[in-house]
This record gives C-alpha cells, structure tokens and sequence, in this order.
C-alpha cells in the first residue's frame, strides 16, 4: 500500500481547495437561477400572498318618507366570511367547519366552490348580522379555521317594521336563478331588492362597491391598507308616501285583512299604500326558520301578497261608475234619463233583485243609492264590448305602471275574453251582473284608485309612483322624479260634472252618509262583493268570515278641489258603506285636519314643500294656526 | 490583551468579522416586530464573546489545546449523556442543557472537540504508519458522540459530524475501494437509521425534499416560502428591513435555519454572492493554514474544521433553496445561537493558533 507523503498530503489539500469552491460556484449558479432568471415570477409570488383586495360593500341608499321621516337606515354589522383567497380546498377543513357550524358539508362545498369559480373576489358570508354572544363564538371558531374573517358590512333596518312592508319590501342576497335569467347584470353575493322598492328601484339604491387594497401578515392580518377605493353609497331616495298618513291606514284596518291606496292628484304619487296583514321586512333579512316559512308564505291569509297592487277583488258597486260612462258615452242615457226600481226585475227569463225599492230615480240618485236596478236596465242596453271597450279606453284593463315589481293586471270582461279564456260564447244575462259589478269583473285596488283618481280630475290618467326624488351627491338638493304625463282622455266636462254630483251624493245623501264629515266634503262610491249567493240575513249571518262580503269604498276629495283619491278594499268586512267608508274618513280626517293641526316634527333636511293644504280650505276650517 | 492580538491571523479574521456583522444585521432584521426583536442584541453579546474565547485559545503554540484533547473529548460525552438524561426538550427534541439564563447546545461545541481528539489520535502517528485499523478506530470515535446526538434526535447536527470523517480520504487518497466502503458505510447508516432513529417528522422532511411540490401547505411550506423569499430579492435585493416575505413572517425560522432567504431577500444575488465568497475565502484560508500547519495533527484539524464550515455552507444555502432536504441545521455566522457562534470562534482560533506557530518558525 502507497503511504502519501507529505507533498501527496499537500496536493489533496489542494483537490480539497478546488473542490469548495465547485461547492460554491454550484451555489451561485443555483442562486442565480432563483434570483435572476426567476426573480420576477418569484417577486410576483410575494406580492400575491401579501398583497390581497377586499370589497367594501357600499351601503344602499337610506329611504326618506316625502317629510324626510326616515322608514329605512343601514347600520353596520358583523359578519363572519371567508375572504375570496383564503376558500379552502382540504375537503377535511370544509367538513370540519360545516360540523362546527352545524351545516351541510356538501352544500357548503358547492357554495364554496361557487365563490371560487366566480369573477370579483367576493367572499362568502357564512353567518351574518352577528350579535355579541355570535361574535364570541366566531373568534372562538376562528382560532380553529385560520382562513375565517370578520368583516363589518352594512345592513338594511326598516324602521316602521311593518308599517309599509309590502311598498318597501326587503333586500336579499341575489340567488343563482336571477343571475342566470339575467346574465351580466348582478355579482354573486351581490345585495339586491328582492321585492317592494328595494326592488323596483334597485338601480337607484346600489351603490358602487368599493376595493381595498392590503397587506396581509403569514396568517391573513391585515398589516397596512394601500390603494383604497372608497365605496360609494347608494343615493338617499324620498318617497311620495307620507308616514303619518300610511300609519293612519295602517291603524284603520286594526289588523283586518284589506288593501288601502291614497294617490296625489296632482301627479300620480302614492301618499299610502297598505297592504293587511303587512310584514316586518326585517325578518326577511335573515334566513327564515320552519315557523316563519309557515307564518309568512304557508298562511292562508297570505301576507306576503301586495293587495294594492296583486290582489284582484270583484269591484262591486264602485264598478257602476264606469257603466254609466259607458252608457253616457255611447248615448244610451243622458245624465236625467230615469229608470224606476220596484226592489227586482226580470231580464232574459231571470229575476235580478235590488236592495230596496228606490221607486224613480235618475243617474245622480242612482249612484247615490246604488241601486242595482237602475244598472240593470243600462246593462240590457249595453253590450258588454261596450263596457270593456269604455274601461279600455280608461286605463282599467292595463298595469297601471306603478314602481312596484309584480303588478297584477285588472280583468274586465269582454267576448273575446270569455272565448279565449272559458272557451265559451258571451251570455247577454251575464253583461246584467257585470253592469253592477259582478261577475268576472276583477280590479287590483290601486286600479281602481287610478279610475277615481281619473273622475277627479276630469280625465287625466295618472302613473301611480312611489319615487318622490333621488338626493344629489354631496348636495341636500334633490332631483325630482318626473312621473310620465297624465294621459288626457277628453270628455265631455259635462258628463264629469254628473258623476262628481253622484259620487258627492254618495256621502252626503246616499248609501256613505255616515262618513260624512265636517270641513272636508268627501265624494266616493261604496262597493260591496259578494263571494256567495246572497239568500237572506239569516243565512249571510251563519257564513263563516271567509265568505262574507268584501267591503270597497273609492273616491275623492274634497269635491271643491281635488287633492286625493284613494280606494280601500276592507275583505270579509260586510257593506262598504259600514267598513270601508269609515276607513277613508280617518283618511281624510288625518289628511285634511289633523296634520295641519298637528305638524310633523321639522324635517331635518331642507326640502321642497312636498303637499300642503289648500289655503281656502284651510281658512274655512278656522283651525289652522 | 492587546499582546495577544497578534497571534490572530488577519486573513482568516477579517473575512469572519464581515460575515459576523452581515448575520448580526440579518438576525436585527429578520426580528424586527415580533418576538424576537432584541435578538440580535443577544447575538452581538455572544459575537463578543467569541471573539474573547477565540483570542483565549490563539495562543503561540496549539500543541497544549491537543494535549488536554482527551480529557475534553471525554467531557463532550459526558455533556451528550447530560443532555438525553437531564436535557430540556423543545418540540419533542431533547438537545438543551439549561444553566441559568443560559440554554447551552452541547453538540455544537462536542463537533470541534471530536475533531480535535480524532486529529490528536491520529496525528501521534508517522502519517506513513496510519493503518487502517486506526481509522477505523478514529471513525468510531466520529460516530459515537454522532448517535447520540441522534438520539436527540438532531439529524441535521448529526450529519455535521461527517466532514471530520474526510480525514479518511485524506489519508488514504480517493482509492475506489475506499469510496465503496465509505458508501457502503453511509448506506448502512442511512438505512438503520430510517428503521430505528429517524422520528416521522424527520422521515417527513426526506420525503418533502424528494417531491417539494406535493403539498405546499404543509411539509414543503417552509421551502416553497423561502424560494419565494430568495427569488424575490432579485439582483439588488428589496433593501434592508424591506423584504416582504420576511417582515410579513412568510419566512418561517427566519433568525436561524432560515437567516440566509432574509439575506438573499433583502440584500439580493449581489449580497449572495459577496457571502458566498467570504465563505470561500474562510475556507481558503483555513485549507492554506492546513497546508502550512507544523503538525500532522493540525494539519488535521484545520482540513476538519474548513470540512465542517463547507458542510454547513453546503446543506445551509443549498437547503434554504431547495437543493437539498431540509435538515434544520444553521449557517456559520448568520444564525443566531450562543452554542454554535462560540464553538466557531473556539474552533478557527485552534486554526489561527496553528497558522501563528506556522508563520513563526
């Protein structure tokens, strides 16, 4: 065996040297690779995990009753979300926070990778509007699933509750089904309104999210904030309801099921709207138990249908309006033809009966006392193309355009109707029912308010609106909603004047008189819908309240000089004249007295005068002060 | 004290005293805002220290520092021993001794005196009657303190033990039969180690460095972070107390295993290769003494300790990287530790020492 010499031991020394720096050289190659040629890629790494954006939902804009009365806020509220970036993907995570928070892993799953796969970063919202005892249980959860956050988000309150659910209705968040049928317009997890105003006018009330821009910590803390686009709230939005007058509807019905609608004459406004029973749309802001499911959408009495404007009620008696039109217009009668009533009459082989025998009457007396005897005879002169022809003409057979999602379309008979539909020929016998209202006469409450709204003012049809104003940005000014124009139907101010002395007899002689009232001279038709056969008293006593008679009343005031119409529609009630009746007078009570006499608190920002009281009026009431 | 100044040996110091003030920054910046943000306060303390301990062992003549070789090597086992049956454990490894305040890591210290007995042994010999039996004998010598210390278990601390094993092919040249042996050696090693000391966690940085991409969460986080880290500081680094992936905590083991990604972030490929090449010039340096060196043995120790500091290097930098597994073990200089900075100073003033004796006659 060679033994090294020292000079070996030298050389290997030497190999050694060489050796360490291949060592090092290999190092800087390898650094180099990292550092130079994949320093850019590397760099955007760091900045993606450390730079992260966040959207800052913008506030909806706050709803202003036309007073300024606030009926809806936002507040700030705490929600626990998964922040776009931080979703997880290990399937033993999801399961483990879906067992925390005692939900469907699956589900949980598919919303998870919903957010993933949409554009925009949102977060997912797994519990919202935490309060106190929540948010300890989310910090607790938290130290479990790193990847959950607390994020402050604003929240709709409604603060009438349900003084006015179904004309502001609610916001949700938008569902997969809307984003399909509308492709491009909403974000997921966008907050929209689901329906009422939050709705319809969903466009003026978003606001424009805003983005932030961070720097997060190895655990997602946030370290510093860069770059910040502020979100841009919502517009404040002012409505043409008047909560003093909507509170007095309200407390009109006492919890009885009905539909009330009060317009402004001089444009179409919507001054109350009520539908009962309301809701409190703050429920909906929530997911809804079992029970509330049942309370709300499985109750019979179906609350969550906006009377005024998707439920249809056979007219009745404030139906005979339009038939004198249509027999004034078509020259069958002149305002003093007279017809004389003996309490029944025979048409077409059946006998059609009258409340009483009113002996001669001419039109005015006729609507005065309603009776159906003297409808009867216009009906067998009338063809029943003619009365739908004459509500066409009078905007009873179109949406009446009101901002509120969903309206139902009022339904007048005609021939081609019953064929279309019943597949059936029109029965001359049918059109004497359909003269006095019944029939398959149906009128959406705010439909009918329109009609009267249209007597008022002598033939301008009006587009009932809730949209009062939207406020400026960074301005107290408001740009004021321009309602389309009144539609003129021009007519002979003649017959106008006839139907305003019948109406106006209706209270003050006729069938409403007891809702005649001192200072405001209300003029207005009562209507009673029966929903099963009237035999005798007896027999209307025995039915249970769900057959009984629905109660209407529609109308103006006052007579001089109108400023309102409105309709109400009191269900299960018995005559209009003994429910509905009254309802308008504490209308009219409010409206004309008692909110002159008692001024809402000053508003709180500077707005145009939005109603007031006729000065003669008020100087004959002698109360103003 | 200023007397003993002069067995220092320049060439070898100031390359060291750079590097040292390049980690201590490191270290100040790497804790800054959060738990650790006086550590280099503490490592500047033990930087100090060192450089006493070095001036203390740098004396004109090495050859007392060999006698006592026994008795410290001895020593060395004996602290080992401390550690498994009294040691402070952290983490489910057993590698402390605590004194005091102190936290003291036996091993780091027991590397140097292993070396320095082993050359001692080996050195009272004519390098011509090295046999191979004595080899063997001065490899057991290697390998037992290195099974306790994997018993700790610290495989990283272990394997750093090996470089005094490349005495061998010192002595008997890079002889295929050797090579195989030595193979042969580390293989069986290797695999009885798998079956019987390695912990899972352990075995799991093994198989993390085999397939880093699968699970970038977990096992392979720590390098995927650092390569970000590294990658990010481009040519001219993102400046100190800049780097993102440091200051934002991304970097895990920032002031220790993981110092050198903070260097590379911050000070980028230029402050690497300045680093790399003061680690060149140290281990240079100390080849030269070993060249020079009066004594077999210290010709020895000097091809030991420059092994050890080009290990370090090695499996440091290139782990960091990702070239090689993650071993947990800490770069010469940069790192923060009290055992491991004294042992280097202890160490390269044996080196000075003997260059000093060189140069003189």
């Amino acid at each position: 065996m060679e033994i090294p010499s020292r000079s070996l031991l030298q050389k290997r020394i030497g190999v050694m040297k060489t050796l360490a720096w291949f060592m090092i050289l290999w190092l800087v190659l390898a650094y180099a690779q990292v550092q130079l040629w994949r320093g850019r890629e590397m760099q955007k790494l760091a900045l993606a995990q450390a730079v992260k954006t966040r959207t800052t939902p913008a506030p909806r804009g706050i709803i202003f009753d036309r007073n300024t009365n606030k009926l809806v806020d936002n507040r700030r509220a705490l929600h626990l979300v998964i922040q776009y970036e931080d979703l997880p993907r290990d399937p033993q995570q999801i399961a483990g926070l879906a067992a925390a928070l005692q939900t469907d892993p699956d589900q949980l799953k598919r919303r998870i990778q919903a957010i993933r796969l949409a554009a925009g970063n949102r977060m997912l919202v797994l519990q919202d509007n935490l309060d106190d005892a929540s948010v300890a249980r989310a910090e607790v959860l938290r130290a479990r699933f790193p990847f959950l956050s607390i994020e402050v988000a604003p929240r709709r309150v409604y603060l009438g509750e349900d003084l006015a659910g179904h004309a502001l209705g609610y916001v949700g968040e938008v569902t997969p089904e809307e984003m399909q049928k509308l492709p491009g317009q909403f974000q997921l997890g966008e907050i929209i309104g689901r329906t009422g105003f939050e709705a319809s006018r969903n466009d003026r009330l978003k606001g424009v999210d805003g983005q932030r821009r961070i720097l997060v910590d190895y655990l997602g803390r946030e370290v510093a904030t860069y770059g910040m686009q502020e979100a841009r709230p919502g517009r404040s939005v002012y409505l043409t309801l008047d909560a003093g007058l909507q509170t007095t509807l309200k407390e009109a019905f006492g919890g009885n099921s009905g539909a009330g609608v009060v317009l402004d004459l001089r444009d179409g406004g919507v001054l109350a709207l009520y539908s009962s029973p309301s809701y409190d749309p703050n429920v909906f802001l929530n997911r809804l138990t079992q029970e509330q499911v049942k309370q709300y959408w499985d109750n019979p009495d179906r609350p969550m249908l906006n009377r005024v404007t998707q439920g249809r009620y056979p007219p009745g008696s404030t139906f005979k309006l339009l038939v004198a039109l249509a027999a004034l217009e078509k020259g069958i009668i002149t305002p003093s033809t007279t017809f004389t009533c003996n309490g029944h009459k025979n048409f077409y082989g059946r006998d059609f009966r009258c409340d009483a025998s009113h002996g001669t009457l001419n039109l005015v007396q006729a609507i005065a006392m309603s009776c159906d005897i003297y409808f009867y005879e216009l009906g067998a002169r009338l063809d029943v193309d003619d009365i739908y022809n004459t509500a066409k003409k009078y905007g009873l057979t179109e949406a009446t355009g009101i901002d509120l999602p969903h309206e139902a379309v009022s339904r007048v008979p005609s021939r081609e109707w019953k064929r279309r539909v019943k597949k059936e020929k029109w029965y001359a016998g049918e059109t004497i029912s359909v003269a006095i209202g019944q029939g398959a006469n149906s009128l959406t409450p705010i439909a009918l308010a329109r009609f009267y709204a249209m007597i008022a003012t002598h033939g301008k049809l009006l587009t009932p609106h809730l949209l009062y104003g939207v406020r400026q940005d960074n301005s107290s000014e408001i740009d004021l909603f321009q309602p389309p124009p009144a539609r003129e139907t021009g007519l002979d101010p003649g017959i106008w004047s006839t139907l305003d002395e019948g109406l106006y007899q209706v209270v003050h002689s006729g069938t409403a008189r007891e809702s005649a009232m001192p200072g405001v001279t209300i003029a207005g038709k009562t209507g009673t819908s029966q929903l099963t056969a009237f035999v005798d008293k007896a027999h209307y006593a025995g039915l249970s309240k769900k057959l009984r008679d629905n109660a209407l009343f529609a109308g103006y005031a006052p007579r001089e000089n109108p400023q309102i119409a409105f309709a109400v529609v009191a269900e299960n009630a018995g005559f209009g004249a003994a429910s509905a009746a009254p309802i308008v007078k504490k209308l009219c009570q409010y409206w004309f007295i008692d909110r002159i006499k008692k001024p809402l608190p000053p508003p709180g920002a500077k707005l145009p005068d939005a109603f007031r009281l006729d000065p003669d009026l008020a100087a004959g009431e002698g109360q103003v002060p | 004290m200023r007397e003993r100044l002069r067995f220092l040996d320049t060439g070898l110091l100031l390359p060291m005293v750079v590097l040292v003030l390049m980690g201590t920054l490191t270290v100040y910046s790497a804790g800054r805002g959060t738990s650790q943000s006086t550590l280099w306060l503490k490592q500047a303390l033990w930087n100090l220290l060192g450089f006493l301990a070095m001036l203390a062992v740098a004396a004109p003549n090495p050859a007392r520092t060999f006698r006592s070789a026994f008795p410290l090597y001895l020593l060395g086992i004996l602290s080992l021993v401390a550690v498994l049956t009294l040691g402070h454990s952290i983490g489910g490894a057993q590698r402390w001794l605590v004194i005091g305040k102190l936290t003291w890591q036996p091993s780091e210290l027991m590397k140097w005196l292993t070396l320095l007995f082993v050359s001692h042994r080996l050195g009272t010999r004519q390098l011509k009657e090295v046999t191979a039996w004595d080899l063997v004998r001065a490899s057991t010598l290697v390998i037992f303190p290195m099974l306790l210390v994997l018993k700790q278990p610290d495989l990283g601390m272990a394997i750093s033990f090996l470089p005094i094993l490349l005495l061998v092919p010192l002595m008997k040249g890079l002889r295929a039969k050797w090579v195989a042996l030595a193979l042969a050696g580390v293989a069986l090693l290797g695999a009885f180690s798998w079956q019987k000391v390695l912990k899972p966690y352990q075995k799991q940085r093994v198989m993390t460095f085999l397939d880093p991409g699968a699970d970038l969460q977990g096992k392979g986080y720590q390098i995927n972070q650092s390569r970000i880290a590294i990658g990010a500081g481009g040519f001219f680094g993102q400046g100190f107390t800049s780097g993102s992936q440091t200051q934002l905590n991304f970097l895990p083991v920032k002031t220790t295993d993981f110092v050198f990604s903070v260097w590379a972030e911050e000070r980028g490929f230029l402050g690497v290769l300045l680093a790399l090449a003061l680690f060149g010039a140290v281990i240079t340096r100390i080849l030269d003494t070993a060249r020079v060196a009066k004594t077999a043995a210290e010709t020895y120790f000097c091809v030991g300790a420059a092994g050890i500091i080009a290990l370090h290097l090695l499996v440091n930098v290139g782990m960091v990287i990702g070239l090689l597994p993650n071993k947990g073990i800490v770069l010469p200089f940069f790192s923060a530790g009290g055992s491991s900075t004294l042992s280097y100073f202890l160490g390269l003033g044996v080196v000075m020492a003997v260059r000093y004796r060189a140069k003189m006659k």
